[in-house]
């Protein structure tokens, strides 16, 4: 094996990102604004998928962690975009603003996800839930009473800087990294975390430690999802980022199949496709959404995936 | 005598009013097989959960190889060189065979988890080595036919042998041994005899087991332990053990001293 598999994977979509954001001018806008809206949606699932599905443990608090990257990485760019008018290439330079704002809002939420990481390693289960389900409500109350963070109005007017190649080169990036880290004896732990915590413990494995490493990372790209999210819709406020936020990152990671990456990847496309399907039937859209969703659950409990086993690959 | 190898000194627990361990002493030899009895409820697991920290003592010091193990997390312990099974099997079911040993390998990684990443060289290499380490555990414990199956459709047996396979895999040089005769048939009894006896040469361990079967612990161990209701109330070889009256009227109560050499 000269060249590992998921490094392919990395260049060709990234590749791929970039030729589309250049030559595809042409392209109808509200498709690649919904291209745009599955590959945030892909990072944020994918990323969530690290903690309650290979690590099992369960948060809802994934929109807190969305929040901080988008209100960052917003006023970053609000703060300091104006004063690139008059670079000697201006795009470039707010193309490496928007670079260093999506960094420092992920960095922030990684922060935010160690904090969070460290209380909820005494809890499991339902306890952990509920903490960090009001973590990411006390994230958003914050955001809510900060009036240099726009209060409940929220921040708008960023530059439209998110695109095809920024989305897709995240999607690429959080993918590889979480992929890569599950395929190794040392990511054998996250699972050996979640499926037995005294064994893995007896095995020579730090649940502590894994758990804060899922935590983090976790948090650090739905801090850039939250980023690329805030540049992509150019208004955000503190009520896109509540617990049904949230929950609809829970139920792409069910759907797709707690650890399934495939699987969590194809739900976050079809959870993210489906509304946009059901323009048509109008007021009834939302009520057919939770039909097909409770029909899924019941025809495949298990994720639309469940090709967990397979041989062990490097 | 050599110095204990592990060495435990008025080891003592208590939950709220229960006394589960009392006031142990126990010093294990290195190279010892040492089986631990006593009757339901005796503390023998207790005392398995505070060697591999589990559980702190409430007072008490246990010392492994000259070094305390006070305040060390269970994982810690094991990466000292204790590596245990478990009296109800403890495998990672969503794990196959090959990764559940795998998963203990991660002590004697030599790359870190961004080698994982950068997937180079040294990172191949170390995950190549991992992966025949495992491959020659599986098939010596003839495991090797269920490689990649899911860890828990393995029979009842296998999976006994699994758990220590992947105990194994720690490189440990103390074994904790928790019931491993448990649902075992006669026949698989005799197999895992031999097992145990086979792991001790090969590996060069020190065997500390927990075991109801008399049959069992008799057969295999040097020296053996009693506790009863978390005191240690006898020590020495099976013959001795067998008739101490202490023993007998721990497990029969004292009418029955009699029958227990039939047993």
């Amino acid at each position: 094996m000269p060249f590992p598999r998921q490094h392919l994977g990395l260049i060709a979509t990234l590749a791929a990102a970039v030729a589309i954001t250049t030559f595809g001018g042409s392209l109808n806008a509200y498709y690649l604004d919904v291209a745009m809206n599955v590959g945030i949606a892909i990072i944020l699932a994918v990323s969530l998928n690290l903690v309650n599905g290979h690590t099992g443990q369960f948060s809802l608090g994934h929109a807190g962690f969305m929040a901080i990257g988008a209100y960052l990485s917003s006023a970053c760019t609000l703060r300091l975009a104006p004063a690139l008018a008059d670079a000697s290439s201006p795009l470039l330079a707010q193309h490496a603003l928007f670079f260093v704002a999506l960094l420092l809002g992920g960095f922030t939420a990684a922060i935010a996800g160690f904090l969070i990481g460290l209380p909820s390693l005494r809890l499991r289960g339902d306890y952990l839930a509920l903490i960090t389900l009001g973590f990411a409500e006390i994230i958003r109350v914050v955001f809510q009473n900060t009036p240099a963070l726009g209060g409940a109005i929220g921040l708008n007017g960023m530059p439209p800087l998110t695109s095809i190649a920024w989305t897709y080169g995240w999607v690429a990036v959080t993918v590889f990294t979480i992929s890569c880290l599950i395929n190794s004896t040392y990511g054998r732990g996250f699972l050996a975390v979640r499926d037995n915590e005294i064994a893995a413990s007896a095995a020579g494995i730090n649940p502590t430690r894994y758990k804060v490493v899922a935590f983090t990372l976790g948090a650090f790209f739905a801090g850039i999802a939250g980023g690329l999210f805030a540049h992509l819709k150019l208004a955000i406020d503190p009520r896109g980022f509540d617990f049904f936020r949230s929950v609809e990152i829970v139920v792409m990671v069910i759907l797709g199949g707690m650890g399934n990456t495939l699987g969590v990847i194809v739900a976050a496309t079809l959870l993210t496709l489906l509304p946009e399907f059901l323009r048509p039937v109008a007021e009834y859209r939302m009520v057919i959404y939770a039909a097909l969703l409770i029909g899924l659950m019941l025809a495949r409990p298990q994720g639309l995936f469940n090709v967990r086993l397979g041989k062990s690959r490097l | 005598m050599s110095a204990p190898l592990l060495q435990l000194d008025q080891a003592t627990i208590r939950f709220g009013g229960l006394t589960a361990v009392n006031a142990v002493d126990l010093a294990v030899a290195p190279g010892e097989l040492r089986g631990l009895i006593g009757p339901n409820g005796a503390g023998k697991t207790t005392l398995f959960n505070l060697i591999t920290g589990v559980y702190a003592p409430s007072s008490g010091t246990l010392r492994f190889a000259d070094a305390s193990l006070a305040g060390l997390r269970p994982d810690q312990i094991t990466g000292l060189g204790i590596a245990r099974t478990f009296q109800n099997i403890r495998l990672f079911p969503g794990l196959s065979v090959f990764d559940n040993v795998r998963v203990a390998c991660n002590l004697h990684r030599t790359t870190s988890p961004l080698h994982t990443l950068l997937r180079g060289r040294a990172f191949r290499a170390d995950e190549a080595a991992i992966a025949d380490r495992v491959d020659a555990l599986l098939t010596l414990f003839n495991l090797d036919r269920f490689r990649d199956a899911p860890a828990t459709s393995l029979p009842y047996g296998e999976q006994r042998r699994l758990e220590i396979v992947r105990a194994l895999a720690t490189q440990p040089r103390l074994l904790l041994l928790d019931e491993p005769a448990a649902g075992m048939n006669p026949s698989e009894k005799v197999d895992l005899v031999r097992l145990i006896r086979e792991i001790h040469q090969r590996f060069n361990l020190t065997i500390l087991l927990v075991e109801h079967s008399m049959r069992v612990v008799m057969t295999v161990c040097e020296h053996i332990t009693v506790l009863d209701y978390g005191v240690k109330i006898a020590e020495g070889t099976p013959a001795e053990i067998q008739k101490n009256p202490r023993v007998i009227e721990a497990y029969l109560g004292e009418d029955h001293t009699a029958k227990f050499g039939h047993h």
